[in-house]
């Protein structure tokens, strides 16, 4: 009796596994059958056009692609700078009494919806922007800025998390023969730390690009590439919450699956090479 | 200037700018909660959990239906995705170990942990929405239960390789069989662990909005049909708050402020747990 | 009080009624503690585990000074300054007194990089200066041989006794005063120690030495003066030989006979 049951449990458990990976198949399969009819009616211009009309059934792309490439760019050249400077204040700088409570507190705001984010940046940070820049308010920029303030906490905290994987008596040593806390950060902690480093930036920016609540609030929504960035744009993700529910021909959909299978596809190879180039997993001896 | 006085006075620029980095940050962030709660606590009042929603204009309009409708679409993810998820990391933990299939499972469950939420609402649009022919609260909970699994798997694996193998040679010296070692044993030992999984696991989806706006939709009045569009609080913070209507605006920051109190709090409770764990 | 050999050399260090309290702790981990360090001589530290060996040794470069809160009373002499005041250069100090710790520290660099480390912190940049130095210091570390033909390598390649070496050549390098050791055999194999214990034996001709060790044979094979400490304090400080043969106080020889520790 014993032995069945075993044996049930185990098969159960493990078909139970499977069937995780046969989702996430089936994620790619499904939207790929409904990308069809849009990958036929465009082919590859299907990327590079960059007139997305429903009206007149043409939609391309690159507006949108472009508009994740530099918001997400945008965020990055402002989130990786702060943060390290935030992981630095907090591995090497906090005084001890500090560092628990103030590491818990930027965790905690990692885990803050980006709704939130968006909400907060809808009604604070664009009329900021608009004073500043003049125009709507809502833009590429905003989008960008918001942006990094969200994917912020979460860099930070990794970062930090990367930084103290360096050995004590590592950074002792550097101390010890007259460096400064400088000098142990630039030639110990981050030539040591450097692959979880970036690979918890790779991580953050594939999380960027699939970001949509925090964007969508202040970017507008406009298919059209701009040079400046203080005009309203579009995203993949920004197209998606905006139109999916309003589309109204199969083209449409189909188009719209596409680009969810594009942002799939690019955010998956983001992250699985953080993950498989930078972050091997350590195994468990 | 010697070279040991340069190295000091950068030493000092960078300190101070990392100190500022520091600073500067946690004043964006302290500006977004203070944002929050000034604005949450003036929108809150008992009328807001009594009531439905209204239309613009009207002062009477509530987050009653959102509330609710939350509560429903994230109960019935919670329900299908703990145990899927704490099955699937007991296959890894313990009988996939170390192989090649255990180890690709949680590879591209890792993966899943920050694949983009709108591309699962696709997803979850053409194999539930399309074929049934309208949002459904069910569609809701389906999208946020696949963002669920592969937390929750993630968790039950790692906190059940920190359950010390002597535990299990010591039951299984006994002559348990493996089911019995692992539910009466592992499960136990690593109880605080998972329990941490699931409150972050709920506390994560509690906030998606992104795969709810094609699935479960949104709807302004009370329903508890899991087969027809269902209000959620996320959903309902972002159509509230790009309108123009101020009364609506209001009611958004009302959302915002409620959601983020409960995500917090159930993150707060998972670290509890974690350290009484630690403590023992 | 503690019985204190009389040391007619120089002195390197010499430390007076020296307390120091860990941040938070209510008492001190060493007591008016008083002890001179013998100029280019090896004086060891021996003693049960916290009875304050490693504390001591880990003030002489005030590397407690990278965890807030610690506190030191009283006063160690070096150059006849002390070195405890607040507005001492650490900097400074710790160029002139080194250190090897428990387990090999290679940096996340070259050999050559390795070594060549604390030079470049002191703002050498000339090439060929910096290669003879490396060179000398690799040669004075008894390494030289083994690695001369991949010093652009990375440290991390090598044993743990060659990295120990590396870190012996990166702190003799900078031509310290004082070297300080802190058990820097206890990751090592038996082999690999007998070679650090020789090397430490060759470079009394040029720096003072102080050695901890839980290995009361290693501190009677390579030191001249043996300080045996416990519960914070010095016990007895005495010439290595006369030390351990005949100890002049009780709780040494109950230590060196292996009734306690």
């Amino acid at each position: 009796m014993n032995n069945f049951i075993d044996k049930v449990f185990a098969h159960s458990t493990k078909i139970i596994a499977l069937v995780v990976l046969l989702l996430v198949a089936w994620i790619f399969v499904v939207l790929f059958e409904h990308s069809l009819e849009s990958i036929k009616a465009f082919g590859f211009s299907f990327i590079v056009d960059t007139k997305w009309a429903p009206n007149l059934e043409k939609f391309g792309a690159f507006p949108a692609i472009y508009g994740s490439v530099i918001s997400t760019f945008l965020a990055m050249i402002m989130a990786v700078p702060v943060s390290i400077g935030i992981a630095i204040f907090l591995s090497e700088i906090a005084h001890v009494k500090l560092k628990t409570p103030a590491g818990i507190s930027i965790e905690l705001l990692a885990a803050i919806p980006s709704v939130i984010y968006g909400m907060w940046g809808l009604f604070y940070f664009v009329p900021i922007i608009r004073d500043i820049f003049g125009g709507i308010g809502i833009s590429m920029l905003t989008a960008g800025i918001v942006l990094s303030i969200m994917i912020l906490p979460f860099m930070a905290a990794v970062t930090r998390d990367a930084m103290n994987t360096t050995p004590d008596i590592l950074k002792e040593s550097a101390y010890a023969l007259g460096g400064t806390k400088w000098d142990v950060v630039k030639d110990i902690i981050i030539p040591y730390a450097k692959a979880g480093i970036i690979g918890s930036f790779i991580l953050a920016l594939g999380r960027a690009i699939g970001e949509t609540m925090a964007v969508t609030f202040v970017m507008g929504n406009v298919h059209k590439i701009s040079a400046d960035l203080t005009q309203p744009a579009t995203s993949i993700p920004v197209t998606l919450a905006n139109e999916f529910a309003e589309a109204d021909s199969t083209l449409y959909y189909s188009s719209l699956f596409e680009l969810s299978l594009l942002l799939l596809v690019i955010s998956f190879s983001i992250i699985s090479i953080a993950k498989f180039y930078f972050l091997r997993r350590k195994r468990i001896a | 200037m010697t070279h040991t006085q340069k190295r000091i006075l950068i030493n000092n620029i960078v300190m101070v700018l990392s100190t500022l980095s520091a600073i500067i940050g946690i004043c964006f962030l302290l500006w977004i909660l203070s944002v929050l709660v000034a604005n949450g606590l003036d929108a809150i009042s008992a009328t807001i959990f009594m009531q439905e929603g209204a239309p613009p204009g009207n002062i009477n309009g509530g987050l009653k239906h959102a509330l609710i409708g939350q509560l429903i679409i994230v109960s019935y993810a919670t329900l299908f995705g703990v145990p899927f998820g704490i099955l699937a990391g007991t296959y890894l933990s313990e009988y996939g170990q170390k192989s090649k299939l255990a180890e690709i499972i949680r590879d591209i469950s890792d993966i899943m942990m920050s694949a983009p939420s709108i591309v699962i609402g696709a997803f979850v649009y053409a194999i539930v929405v399309a074929p049934m022919g309208h949002f459904s609260g069910w569609a809701g909970s389906i999208a946020l239960t696949i963002i669920m699994i592969p937390i929750i798997l993630r968790t039950t694996d790692d906190m059940l390789q920190l359950v010390p193998s002597t535990l299990r040679e010591a039951a299984f010296a006994l002559g348990a069989p493996k089911y019995k070692v692992i539910i009466q044993v592992v499960y136990r030992g690593a109880k605080a662990g998972i329990l941490t999984g699931i409150l972050l696991g709920v506390a994560r989806v509690a906030g998606e909005t992104a795969p709810l706006l094609f699935t479960s939709f949104n709807n302004n009045f009370l329903n508890t049909n899991m087969s027809e569009p269902m209000a959620s609080l996320t959903v309902t913070i972002y159509n509230y708050a790009t309108s123009p209507y101020e009364d609506w605006q209001k009611l958004g920051w009302a959302a915002a402020f409620i959601l983020s109190m409960f995500i917090l709090t159930l993150n707060i409770l998972g670290r509890l747990f974690l350290l009484k764990k630690k403590g023992k | 009080m503690a019985t204190i050999v009389e040391i007619n050399e120089q002195k390197a260090l010499e430390v007076k009624n020296f307390e120091f309290t860990y941040a938070g702790a209510d008492a001190p981990s060493i007591k008016k503690l008083t002890m001179p360090i013998a100029r280019h001589n090896i004086t060891a530290l021996i003693g049960p585990s916290g009875c304050g060996k490693t504390t001591l040794l880990r003030s002489f470069n005030r590397m407690h000074d990278l965890y807030p809160g610690n506190k030191y009373n009283g006063e160690i002499l070096f150059k006849d300054r002390n070195i405890l005041i607040p507005k001492e250069d650490l900097i400074k100090l710790r160029i002139q007194i080194g250190m090897i710790f428990q387990k090999p520290t290679a940096f996340p660099m070259s050999i050559f990089d390795n070594v060549a480390y604390g030079m470049r912190l002191q703002g050498i940049k000339n090439k060929t200066e910096l290669s003879g130095r490396v060179e000398k210091a690799l040669k004075d570390a008894a390494i030289w041989n083994e690695v001369k033909d991949r010093l652009k390598h990375d440290a991390s390649g090598l044993s743990g006794g060659q990295q120990q070496r590396l870190c012996i050549a990166r702190a003799v390098a900078v031509e310290p005063e004082v070297l300080l050791f802190d058990e820097p055999t206890s990751a090592l194999d038996p082999i690999s120690t007998a070679g650090i214990e020789e090397l430490i034996v060759e470079l009394r001709e040029r720096v003072s030495i102080i050695i901890v060790t839980h290995n009361m044979q290693q501190a009677a094979r390579v030191s001249d003066y043996t300080g045996f400490m416990y519960l914070g304090e010095l016990v007895e400080l005495g010439r290595t030989e006369e030390l351990f043969v005949t100890p002049k106080e009780r709780l040494t020889e109950e230590y060196i006979t292996g009734k306690f520790g």
